[in-house]
């Protein structure tokens, strides 16, 4: 499943650079030191954080895109941060368990 | 991270790489409020260097484009609204009193403060890993303080290295003396 692809299934795109990425598997977390060095590449990775660490760390593991949950809104400066840097920022007005199942849903 | 100590190492070891002969980790909890002070004689950093290393896509490593040490200390002040600081004096400016000053400050009553940790490991950790330079260690609470300084143990050693088996025992134990009686 590409990120594009979620597009359609309730998630907004906040920023979305590259949709042709391919999502394989998931990673959920909000401590991002942590995140850091666990999300694996390639992972959608679900969190609540939006500051412009959050797209130093989806860069450094490589993601295919972010999730912020919980209708968490994505600050313009971030945002601008993300364009330049190709990390692709996705949003989803469910909380983060509900995110997570739907994901797994979709991607089975 | 998930303990404050582990920023405390990051931070230091930076000032170790940059080049410093001293460098001094205090720590002031005050009421509510924690702060962490990191200064050292290092290189120091143009204005410039000082505003990008907040930003988390500068390094000064090569082998990967974002650095996160600084970056992550400050998101965990901020978090308690906190904050932190960062001033420096380059080699070139001033020969005689260059340096980093990093101070970051945290509520310590905030539901996002990051606890402190194991700070005796980290200094450990890093006299281990640096035995040639010196660090001074304080830790001022309610009054007290925890208090470690090698520039008055390298004197007492004489040519006995600080990372070796025995002096690392000691310092642990000395330091952990000392937290027994600021508790």
């Amino acid at each position: 499943m590409k990120v594009n692809d979620l597009l359609a299934h309730g998630f907004k795109a906040l920023c979305l650079t590259d949709g042709d990425r391919e999502i394989d598997g998931v990673y959920v977390g909000d401590l991002l030191s942590w995140v850091m060095g666990r999300a694996q590449m390639d992972n959608a990775w679900i969190t609540i954080m939006s500051n412009v660490n959050v797209v130093a760390v989806a860069s450094l593991a490589d993601t295919s895109c972010v999730i912020l949950a919980e209708g968490v809104a994505l600050p313009e400066d971030v945002r601008e941060t993300a364009e330049a840097k190709d990390v692709n920022i996705l949003g989803s007005d469910d909380p983060i368990y509900e995110t997570a199942v739907k994901l797994a849903a979709l991607l089975n | 991270m998930k303990e404050l100590s582990l920023n405390i190492l990051d931070v230091a070891e930076n000032s170790v790489k940059a080049g410093a002969t001293l460098t001094q980790i205090i720590i002031t909890e005050q009421d509510n409020l924690l702060t962490i002070e990191i200064v050292d004689d290092g290189c120091g950093m143009s204005e410039e260097v000082v505003r990008s290393v907040v930003d988390p896509f500068y390094t000064t490593r090569t082998t990967r484009k974002v650095g996160m040490g600084i970056p992550l200390l400050k998101l965990a002040c901020e978090q308690t609204e906190g904050e932190l600081s960062i001033s420096s004096i380059t080699q070139e400016n001033d020969p005689v009193n260059h340096g980093t000053h990093v101070t970051a400050t945290f509520h310590t009553d905030h539901i996002d403060f990051t606890p402190l940790g194991d700070v005796s490991a980290s200094i450990l950790t890093l006299i281990q890993g640096h035995p040639d330079t010196d660090f001074l260690f304080m830790h001022k609470k309610n009054g007290r303080v925890v208090k470690l300084d090698t520039r008055e143990l390298r004197e007492v050693l004489e040519d006995v290295p600080l990372n070796s088996y025995d002096v690392m025992e000691w310092i642990g134990e000395y330091l952990r003396e000392q937290y027994e009686a600021l508790s």
